[in-house]
């Protein structure tokens, strides 16, 4: 049950913070962005419509920019932000003078991250079909997207691009514990980024924890044909990454 | 019985830095104890070591008879606390900042109001406590520390950013905190002046060793020994020796006699039998030492 207490009052915590507004603003980014475009180019609103495969476009072209660049950002942006709340208002020796073990507040927090991960992504989803049907409204003679939803398609898609975030949120949540400084663990973050993006093209970037957003996306794409799965790669990171942020955070000699 | 006590407590930053040194704290069951000592002194390492914010490196630490890492969430969950600056989440009201506490606690969600208004922030509404001036995120510490009704309150320099009035304020409600539950306090200070007023019991550290430890009238007698009762008279040469015949140490200050203060009654018998040898007496007067000054003695030396 302490557990759960301790949820509730970390899921306070986020309340009005830049990370949750980062997870909502993050959400309707592209979709926002695509809904533009359509409405710009609404001449080919009708034609692309009645594309047979019109969902499964709109899904690819909604992940592009997502995948490789906005949801590492993001993440990297949200968990650190999420850890940074303690330091930056010095609320750590508070927190760590309440009745609760450092296991139930590390997992806890952890916790709050990834649930804050679920509603981007259902946002995210919310988002992508807005931006599908919204156009067609506006625009006389174009009708609502007559081909089906491929549901399961897109459901086992967001499980995978989950499971791929699951290493960049570990070591970003490691690091915000880790680091007072703020620019540390998001600098950190960003070189790893950025090192992922540079190694793309490369035999064994799978072997870099904040590429397989990237890599997953592009392997949908028929862009990487290495036979490695990927979600193992990323799980096992995770809780590598998780096990040594919980040694780093009990072991820690000053809690506040 | 001791509501803290600690043994033989010893902390080092690093090797050549001593911060705490054999610290043997006892602090009774239902007092209000002030933990004295300049900057620096070690106060705010000893209530961290306390609060297990800090890992104990040597010694024994017990709150309420029980060591405090066999049983740490058990002890927190009767202690509240105010280390230094106070720790409010910036973008929260002040309501919220006790709800999430609540949620820890689990204590009734109607002690949010009755900490609130405690200490006068019941009419913040949704003021973000970020927006709020230093005292009053120094009194939203405080309801923070107190909303869970703990048993014992360590406080340390609560006093820090209040004005006068605040200062008055804060030292009346734990006043009131103590007298009506029965709550130990422990709150550190730099200021003698400013706790000297609130509590029962005393505990003196510099340079990491504590100097002095006792009831509030111990360090008040000191203060009586030290105080000195001025004669001056016609023949101060004779004054001495009566003086000195009754055991009384005088000693001469600019013209005057001085002795170590006596009760009234025994100061007017020397008065008489002065005037009975035939000496003129113009002018008594005892100067007294403030604790102040005993602080600083016990500090200085």
């Amino acid at each position: 049950m302490q557990f759960i207490y301790c949820f509730q009052a970390e899921w306070i915590k986020r309340k009005r913070s830049l990370s949750s507004w980062l997870v909502i603003i993050g959400a309707f980014f592209t979709p926002v962005i695509l809904l533009f475009i359509k409405l710009i180019y609404y001449g080919k609103l009708k034609a692309g419509n009645l594309n047979p495969k019109f969902w499964e476009i709109h899904w690819k072209n909604s992940w592009e920019s997502m995948a490789i660049f906005l949801l590492p950002i993001g993440i990297i942006l949200s968990a650190s932000l999420i850890t940074q709340l303690e330091y930056k208002n010095n609320t750590w020796k508070q927190w760590h003078t309440t009745p609760q073990h450092f296991t139930t507040v590390f997992f806890a927090k952890l916790t709050v991250i990834i649930v804050m991960m679920v509603q981007f992504f259902i946002l995210f989803n919310i988002g992508i079909y807005l931006s599908a049907v919204i156009p067609g409204l506006f625009v006389k003679g174009v009708s609502y997207p007559p081909a089906p939803i491929p549901y399961a398609g897109f459901l086992k898609q967001n499980m995978v691009f989950f499971i791929t975030c699951l290493p960049i949120i570990s070591l970003q949540y490691l690091a915000g514990l880790h680091f007072k400084n703020f620019l540390v663990s998001v600098g950190c973050g960003i070189a790893l980024w950025i090192l992922s993006i540079a190694s793309l093209t490369w035999k064994f970037s799978f072997t870099i924890p904040y590429t397989y957003t990237s890599l997953y996306f592009l392997k949908n794409d028929g862009r990487f044909k290495q036979t490695v799965s990927i979600e193992s790669w990323a799980f096992l990171y995770f809780i590598a990454f998780t096990v040594a942020g919980y040694i780093l955070y009990v072991t820690k000699k000053e809690k506040g | 019985m001791y509501c803290i006590e600690t043994e033989n407590l010893d902390y080092k930053f690093s090797p050549d830095q001593q911060v705490l040194k054999s610290i043997d704290l006892q602090v009774p069951t239902g007092t209000i104890y002030g933990f004295l000592g300049p900057n620096g002194a070690g106060k705010t390492t000893t209530l961290r070591l306390l609060l297990g914010l800090l890992r104990k490196q040597s010694g024994r630490i017990s709150i309420f008879g029980k060591t405090f890492e066999n049983n740490r969430t058990a002890i927190l969950r009767n202690t509240g606390s105010l280390i230094e600056s106070p720790s409010v989440y910036a973008h929260l009201t002040a309501r919220e900042n006790l709800l999430l506490l609540q949620k820890v606690y689990q204590c009734p969600e109607n002690r949010i109001n009755e900490a609130l208004e405690t200490v006068g922030l019941a009419h913040t509404g949704n003021k973000k406590a970020g927006r709020f001036s230093l005292g009053m995120k120094q009194r939203l510490g405080i309801a923070i520390a107190i909303l869970h009704k703990p048993e014992l309150l360590i406080l340390d320099e609560p006093t820090n950013g209040l004005d006068p009035n605040g200062i008055i304020e804060m030292r009346e409600l734990l006043k009131k905190l103590n007298k009506e539950s029965g709550m130990t306090i422990l709150i550190s200070s730099h200021l003698l002046s400013e706790i000297e007023k609130l509590v029962s019991h005393l505990g003196i550290i510099h340079k990491g060793k504590l100097l002095f430890q006792g009831p509030m009238e111990e360090l008040q007698q000191k203060q009586k020994q030290r105080s000195t009762t001025y004669l001056d008279t016609s023949n101060n040469l004779r004054v001495a020796e009566l003086m000195h015949s009754q055991g009384h140490m005088p000693s001469h200050h600019n013209g005057m006699i001085g002795i170590p203060v006596v009760d009234k009654l025994e100061l007017a018998r020397l008065n008489r039998e002065l005037l009975q040898e035939g000496i003129d007496v113009y002018q008594i007067h005892t100067q007294r030492t403030d604790l102040e000054s005993i602080f600083m003695d016990l500090v200085q030396n």
